[in-house]
């Protein structure tokens, strides 16, 4: 690896802090209520609330927009439409406009706003907004959305400008095609004595934290724009706002995005969706506030959802076991805006692979456009999504040369030092170690009698692996400033989503600055005092936001170490610290309290004063990552940081009558390459075998014919309840380390899903010998195909 | 105009403007609509009477343990605590939980109105979705439940997309008689919950054996009329039924044996 940072230094000795279960700072605040979100600010009585005026139509073009009737409502304070602002806006491509313009392009999608001085009025005067259409023909398959002759949704996409690693084919609706090349994919298959093809598909998904979105903006009469937002990504947030609202005179001095605790994002609160309203809305009404809550239906059907996936899958393997090619199509159904959403098909164009070592690749990852809500960034990023595909097909492969699934996976593991699809290696991982452990948790091999006579047991094994999506120069800041007493405020801009982030922060600079984890307060973001951080996604904030505060945590105890030198002519080598004290290996007598001259300096023999507050900044960015390559073959650049690996097993058993699926025990195994907080990372591998198990075996997002989402709520759209969870959950942290994170560490969060799907495909057919290539795997499903499976047979 | 006992049909549904009533009357403060008791050889269950008052009564205990068993399937313990058996009925979706165990049980529903009161056989009491026969003006005082004659067995067997709060894919009740009577019915598998007289033809007289499972069996696609939608397909829910009405079949003698698993025991 290059980049490979100083922290051995400290690595080296005991660690005190860095890898034990520090009770979360947050959580005391939490248990009790006392944690503020944005709804519990109160913006007093000058707070006015808008609703929105949504598309009934898929694909429509606006003829005209009659507000008057709204106007007149009583209570209405203004109303707006896409030609007040008639702005794009994007992450990634600029593709996404604040209020439709010509057109709409998927239900819901918003069109004009009210706000009024009660939610009430707000929402009924937007129902007395007159909108015009006329329809347009609608695409929801992006196989049709490809095919000859269809119907263009963005006839703008050459003008829309975009990031240089995208690369979208103006007059069709592929907005972004990543092309992998590696070897000879003709000579792979060849080679193979057996070639498996077949094709898997993964419906749409929404994130489903418990607090939906809501921003609520005030542009005061001095040109500020402050807005409260529950977001995963406050610099990014803000960032975009004065990007898009840059025709108004805004600049980044002038926006300030104050995040709060936020409850719950799995990618969904990340970049800028339904925020941009609020933005836009407080312009419109300059001196109040204004509030933009999503509903629960909304928050499923205009923020993002999970893209939907048609893979196609070509394995190629030796009879000895080595898997020799592998061709791999995906079809994203990306929906009506991708400025997020082309990303993740990025992502997964560069390491559909899978954590294999394959000679020849060829990967094609299309970002197409059809009329369903945007697509967009969920926990997984992609990852999930081709895993089902090629994990379920690792399997099938396996069985079609009589070889053991784990077996297979063990021979064809990707290993430190491998070349990866796009030619860059990859990094120390303890992938066999996370094989090994997770199949002996679940007795892999050994045949387990059902609970109930007539039920079947199956087992399943999947691997899995994720690396951060990230620009290349994504990075991280943080200050850290001691207080009188010895104890510290850190400021970041990483979020809390629950994780256990902020206590992960303390602990790394509770390590280096000995002084306790509750005597540390990390703050929560606001722009206009924390310092910058890209966003809170990609599972990288430990990784990266780490580093910066162990740099911050460094920078300050230079610092103290400077001042003890000056003062009292200890070598600064000679200087550690031990108990919040500063101590000197050549006089054990020597102690200085840190809170004794953190502040106010160190007392010379003159009577004058040396150093004062002691204070430490620190930055991150990966300085050996680049998007430079072959856009025909990806090969040349360095795009991903590293790559956390892993894998997964369960034991299912199945009542065959009613497909009833009951997880008895499910293992997963990651090399989080150092856990800094081993309790909060066995949390992130239960709420990921959970949120995994769900979209495999309940969740299942219908839309109509006319694109109209149909289950937009909990009666209909499942998430699993504590009675739905497996029986046995086995975390397995194994820990080669990441010699450029901090302390080792590697990120670890969205990984703990990915495979959850593919496990539970090949334990049902390991229990019923039944394939199922299409995502959800309900209970009425696994009896459907096992009926007419059987019907088959007689 | 709508009554509001428990509110957790009604309120989603003027929420999301499903209904528009000129009028909602609050019913909870009313006096005399909350009594379970014993009155002449059958369970009076109030307008009042919540799910979670069912689940842990006595008297259901000992007298209609399948109405409990039912009952416990209610959506999530917070709907039980607020949602009436009579409410239920009166929303009368396809796939309410007690339709099936009133119906074997040959519940009789007392309306009181401003012309008067009436008593209506649970039979008659469906028309359609969320469709019955309570005239505008008329509330349901309460239902009446005989107690059946022992020995008696009798199960509730209800399929869910999961074991969480879920309303049902479909649902089976079966209430096994002294001297060989069997009553079924089905619930989420038609218009309305539906008794099944052929059904019931077919195993009268007889154990709940391989031989008489059979016959059973071979009338219930005619007995229902299940369609698809969000919850499940048609045919899913067609092979459903009589895996279901096997297990209940089953799980009903071998209560009325005085064995068999405890009320309230899933067995899907």
């Amino acid at each position: 690896m290059t980049d490979v940072r100083p922290f051995e230094a400290t690595a080296a000795r005991t660690l005190e802090v860095v890898g034990t279960a520090a009770t979360r700072i947050d959580g005391l605040e939490k248990v009790t209520g006392a944690a503020q979100y944005v709804d519990d600010i109160d913006f007093g009585a000058d707070l006015l609330h808008a609703a929105i005026v949504e598309s009934p139509h898929p694909h429509a073009r606006i003829l005209s927009i009659d507000t008057s009737e709204a106007e007149a409502v009583p209570g209405v304070v203004k109303v707006v439409t896409g030609e007040d602002f008639p702005f794009t806006f994007g992450l990634y491509m600029k593709d996404r406009y604040v209020f439709a313009q010509d057109r709409v392009r998927f239900v819901g999608e918003q069109v004009a706003a009210v706000v009024a001085r009660d939610p009430k009025v707000a929402k009924r005067a937007a129902r007395l907004v007159r909108v015009e259409y006329e329809e347009l023909p609608a695409i929801y398959d992006p196989l049709e959305a490809v095919g000859a002759g269809a119907d263009l949704l963005h006839p703008d996409l050459a003008d829309y400008p975009h990031v240089p690693w995208f690369f979208p084919h103006a007059g069709t609706n592929i907005a972004h095609w990543r092309k992998t090349r590696k070897g000879d994919i003709e000579e792979g298959f060849a080679s193979a004595d057996v070639v498996l093809e077949d094709t898997y598909r993964v419906p749409r998904y929404a994130h489903c934290a418990i607090e939906p979105h809501i921003v609520v903006g005030l542009y005061d009469r001095a040109g500020r724009l402050t807005m409260w937002s529950a977001s995963q990504s406050p610099y990014t947030q803000r960032h975009l706002f004065a990007e898009a609202l840059a025709p108004l005179g805004l600049s980044d001095k002038d926006v300030r995005v104050v995040t709060p605790y936020v409850g719950g994002g799995f990618g969904g609160k990340a970049g800028v969706s339904m925020e941009i309203l609020g933005a836009a809305l407080a312009t419109a009404v300059q001196g109040h506030p204004v509030k933009v809550r999503w509903t629960r239906e909304q928050e499923f059907y205009n923020t993002y959802q999970r893209q939907g996936l048609v893979a196609h899958v070509k394995l190629g393997v030796t009879r000895g076991g080595m898997i020799t090619a592998l061709d791999h199509t995906l079809h994203w159904d990306a929906g009506a805006y991708v400025e997020y959403g082309a990303n993740v098909v990025n992502a997964a164009g560069l390491s559909a692979t899978g954590p294999y070592r394959i000679p020849n690749v060829k990967i094609d990852s299309l970002c197409v456009y059809t009329n369903l809500p945007p697509g967009g960034p969920y926990r997984g990023f992609g990852y999930s999504e081709f895993h089902f595909g090629l994990e379920s097909h690792v399997t099938r492969v396996a069985h079609a040369i009589g070889m053991d699934p784990v077996e297979f996976r063990r021979r064809n593991a990707i290993v430190e030092g491998d070349t990866l699809a796009y030619g860059a290696e990859m990094n120390p991982s303890g992938i066999h170690e996370a094989i090994d452990r997770t199949a002996a948790a679940i007795g892999w091999g050994e045949p387990e009698e059902p609970t109930v006579p007539g039920r079947k047991v199956g087992k399943g094994f999947s691997l899995f692996w994720k690396a951060p999506a990230m620009p290349p120069n994504a990075s991280s800041a943080s200050f850290l400033k001691f207080n009188e007493d010895g104890s510290l405020n850190i400021t970041v801009s990483g979020m809390e989503l629950g994780q256990g982030y902020l206590t992960v922060m303390a602990q790394i600079a509770s390590e280096v600055l000995t002084v306790p984890t509750r005597k540390i307060r990390v703050e929560t973001p606001d722009t206009d005092r924390n310092p910058y951080e890209w966003q809170t996604v990609a599972s990288h904030v430990t990784w990266s936001c780490g580093n910066a505060v162990r740099a911050a945590a460094i920078e300050a105890r230079e610092k103290i170490f400077d001042v003890v030198h000056r003062v009292h002519g200890y070598e600064e080598d000679s200087l550690y610290l031990e108990d919040e004290h500063v101590r000197c290996s050549t006089d054990p007598e020597f102690a200085l309290a840190l809170r004794d001259f953190v502040i106010n300096g160190l007392e010379a023999e003159d009577g004058t004063f040396k150093g004062g507050p002691i204070v430490g900044s620190g930055t991150f960015m990966p300085e050996f990552t680049s998007t430079r390559s072959d856009p025909e073959t990806s090969q040349g650049g360095h795009p991903n940081v590293h790559y956390t690996v892993g894998a997964a097993g369960a034991v299912v058993e199945i009542d065959p009558e009613t497909g009833k699926m009951q997880v008895r025990k499910i293992a997963l195994a990651v090399d989080v390459g150092k856990a800094i907080n081993p309790s909060l990372i066995e949390g992130q591998i239960t709420g990921g075998v959970v949120q995994g198990l769900a979209t495999v075996l309940y969740e299942d997002m219908r839309f109509d014919d006319h694109g109209r989402l149909l289950n937009p709520n909990f009666t209909d759209y499942k998430i699993p309840t504590a009675r739905d969870i497996p029986d046995e959950i086995v975390p397995i942290i194994v820990e080669v380390p990441q010699p450029d994170g901090p302390f080792g560490a590697r990120g670890v969060g969205e990984h703990t899903m990915i495979p959850a799907a593919p496990v539970v495909a090949n334990a049902v057919e390991d229990a019923l010998g039944i394939r199922i290539t299409s995502m959800p795997i309900t209970a009425e499903k696994v009896a459907l195909t096992l009926l007419a499976a059987n019907a088959d047979q007689e | 105009m709508r009554i509001l006992a428990g509110g957790t049909d009604l309120v989603p549904w003027l929420r999301d403007d499903l209904i528009t009533p000129d009028l909602v009357v609050d019913i909870k403060r009313l006096p005399g609509l909350g009594d379970l008791d014993v009155v002449d050889g059958a369970l009076r269950i109030g307008a009042l009477v919540t799910f979670a008052d069912l689940v842990a009564s006595p008297l259901i205990a000992k007298f209609l343990p399948m109405l409990g068993e039912a009952a416990g399937t209610v959506g999530s313990v917070g709907i039980r605590h607020r949602a009436t058996l009579v409410g239920n009925i009166c929303s009368a979706v396809p796939s309410c939980d007690s339709g099936p165990p009133l119906l074997v049980h040959e519940a009789m529903v007392h309306v009181i109105g401003s012309e008067g009161g009436r008593v209506v056989p649970i039979r008659e009491w469906f028309l359609g979705p969320k469709q019955t026969v309570l005239d505008r003006g008329e509330l349901v005082a309460h239902v009446t439940v005989p107690i059946p004659p022992v020995p008696r067995g009798a199960a509730f067997v209800r399929l869910s997309r999961y074991a969480g709060e879920d309303l049902a894919q479909a649902s089976v009740a079966v209430l096994s008689l002294p001297e060989g009577e069997w009553r079924v019915a089905f619930g989420a598998l038609a218009p309305t919950p539906v008794r099944a007289p052929a059904v019931e033809a077919a195993l009268s007289g007889r154990q709940a054996n391989d031989g008489a499972i059979a016959d059973a069996l071979r009338l219930v696609p005619d007995a229902i009329a299940p369609i698809t939608d969000m919850r499940a397909s048609k045919e899913y829910r067609m092979a459903m039924a009589g895996v279901m009405l096997r297990r209940a079949l089953h799980l009903a003698e071998t209560r009325r044996a005085g064995a068999g698993p405890a009320y309230g025991t899933a067995v899907m």
